[in-house]
């Protein structure tokens, strides 16, 4: 066999090893960005450098963004005193469009897993403790002394597997001696869903029926 | 239910078969080796997403073959006609689709096809360990209730999480078990407490299936074994709090010994026939006699639970059987008992005098594979 293109043969290299994407897939693909016009090209190039270059993790919540605070939590209007906590930027995205809720984000990482070698070390969750533990001071704010909104519920909504619940188990028990109201909104999601890919209405639903912990 | 046609590709004998089915015995004969059992492997694919010959899937592949796909059509009572296509691909995640729409978890297939399976190597639920015994008791709640299903899945992930962390006895903390004990306990209790109430039920279903094998006059009977006392068994939530205790307990072992030690995944059942325990007394008749109860009892439950009459497949159960039993089996096929069936034997004539192969009641399907396996003719 003989390649008549490396140029071709390096792209489909490249897309190949993102995920779902097979090789078939991977030539499909190629084939296409062979016909875009140059400067459509030339745009997808630079979106993929500039995702590298400008992206970078919120200082408060961890969640991915241009410009540290990110305007979720720099947004005047949101309520502070509430922290919803995921597992991936993703999540992030998921509950926003429900429009349901409007307090802030803490992404947590990932979740707890011995199978996969990750604790708790390997996640956010000192930083959660302690964002619970000092309240939120408005980022913008220069002032050292400015008070502190405090933190009053953390909603927890990890996916509704067995790590997501283990995950929850343990974070509730880690901010039960602050007091604070600690809920899950797993309850009413498929079992062995994904946050990501519930729809607006199931994942309103159980925004709406959070239990506590 | 009925199952009307199935087209293997890939699994070991089969490179292309495909077979039609009628809704009532259906002979699946031919040579040894012709790969009559793995049309019952097929089957058993399609319905419950996994072999019930080997411990990996990679023995149920054909030898070359980059995938195994197999389509069935189904009848049920339940929901209609369906489409139903299992695919494995080695190294990737094996997949279902019901009319042609993939399922959101290989497991959402269990239990919409029931099945029982009786083949050889059932003997070992009456003569071996209790790891058989739960397998039984699994591969039929799973089929008859979703609840357990998901618990049962949750319980098997919590259960290796759990000992992970119990294996690691630097990084052990105390309290990153609390979540784990709290899962397990709570999955557990589950699958506990249904599976005392399952016992209860399920005995009645062997006393008839007892009575139908008329030879006999002994009564079998089923308990239920595992680490709480009865009256722990009342309800979930009091069983969760005595399994709590339990674990806590025996912590200091479990940290030491790196396993998790209490929980339904040590459960066992016991046979017994009259007051005799079947696994010391019983003669090899009576085994058998045993087992063959358990399946048709299996298949009552299955059929009372869900309404639907599950699919009975007998892997070469003729061919070592003596004439008295033989009778008594091909008696039950032909009656109302029991619905459709996939039997194999190595000879085409083990109905000859009970059924007619003449259109619904029986069919005698020739299986044989030897052309695909021909070997490539050299250019
Ligand atoms: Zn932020």
């Amino acid at each position: 066999m003989q390649f008549t293109s490396e140029s071709v043969e390096a792209l489909v290299e490249q897309f190949a090893k993102l995920p779902t994407i097979g090789r078939k897939t991977a030539r499909r693909l190629t084939a296409y960005i062979l016909k875009m016009s140059r400067e459509e090209v030339v745009g997808i190039a630079e979106a993929l450098v500039a995702v590298k270059d400008n992206v970078t993790t919120c200082t408060v919540c961890y969640n991915v963004t241009d410009h540290v605070p990110c305007p979720i939590c720099r947004a005047p209007r949101r309520d502070r005193s509430v922290l919803c906590v995921v597992e991936e930027p993703n999540d992030v995205l998921a509950i926003e469009r429900t429009n349901e809720f409007d307090g802030l984000y803490h992404v947590l990482g990932g979740v707890i897993s011995p199978l996969d070698g990750v604790g708790p070390e390997d996640l956010r969750v000192r930083e959660l403790v302690q964002r619970v533990h000092d309240g939120h001071r408005d980022p913008l704010e220069e002032a050292e002394d400015a008070p502190a909104v405090a933190i009053r519920e953390v909603i927890l909504a990890m996916n509704p597997n067995v790590e997501g619940d283990t995950t929850s188990y343990y974070l509730g028990q880690l901010l039960e001696p602050f007091g604070v109201r600690v809920s899950r909104i797993a309850r009413g999601l498929p079992i062995g869903g994904d946050l990501e890919f519930a729809d607006e209405a199931t994942l309103t639903r159980a925004l709406e029926g959070r239990a506590n912990l | 239910m009925e199952i009307r046609s199935l087209h293997i590709r890939g699994v070991r004998a089969h490179a292309d078969s495909q077979f039609e089915f009628t809704p009532g015995v259906n002979l699946l004969h031919g040579p040894n080796g012709a790969g009559k059992t793995n049309v019952l492997e097929a089957v058993h694919y399609v319905c419950l997403a996994k072999s019930f010959l080997v411990s990996s899937d990679r023995y149920a592949l054909r030898r070359g073959a980059e995938q195994m796909q197999i389509e069935a059509e189904f009848h049920t009572d339940r929901r209609g006609d369906e489409k139903v296509r299992f695919i494995y691909v080695p190294g990737n995640a094996k997949r279902v689709q019901v009319n042609g729409a993939p399922l959101d978890r290989l497991v959402d297939v269990v239990g919409r096809f029931p099945i029982v399976v009786l083949a050889p190597s059932d003997h070992k639920l009456t003569e071996e360990g209790p790891d058989e015994r739960r397998k039984f008791l699994d591969t039929l709640l799973c089929q008859a209730s979703p609840a357990y299903l998901s618990a049962l899945v949750a319980y098997r992930r919590v259960l290796k999480q759990r000992n992970e962390l119990l294996g690691r006895r630097a990084g052990m903390r105390r309290e990153m078990l609390a979540s784990y004990d709290d899962a397990l306990t709570r999955h557990g209790s589950r699958l506990v407490v249904r599976r005392a109430r399952f016992v209860e039920v399920f005995s009645r279903h062997l006393e008839s299936a007892y009575a139908l094998m008329a030879e006999t006059t002994e009564r079998p009977t089923i308990e239920y074994r595992t680490f709480a006392n009865k009256e722990a068994l009342a309800d979930e939530e009091t069983l969760k709090a005595d399994y709590l205790e339990r674990l806590a307990r025996r912590f200091p072992d479990e940290t030491q010994r790196g396993i998790t030690l209490t929980g339904p995944h040590r459960d066992d059942l016991v046979f017994r026939l009259d007051s005799e325990l079947v696994r010391r007394y019983a003669s090899q008749g009576q085994h058998r006699t045993f087992v063959m109860g358990l399946k048709l009892a299996q298949y009552f439950y299955l059929h009372e639970q869900l309404g639907e009459r599950p699919l009975l497949l007998l892997d070469d159960v003729f061919d070592t059987l003596d004439p008295g039993r033989m009778a008594t089996i091909s008696d039950l096929l032909a009656g109302d008992a029991v619905g459709q069936t996939l039997v194999t034997s190595a000879r085409s004539d083990v109905f000859a005098d009970v059924l007619p192969f003449d259109g619904n009641a029986a069919s005698s399907i020739p299986v044989d594979t030897r052309s695909q396996n021909a070997p490539e003719p050299q250019t």
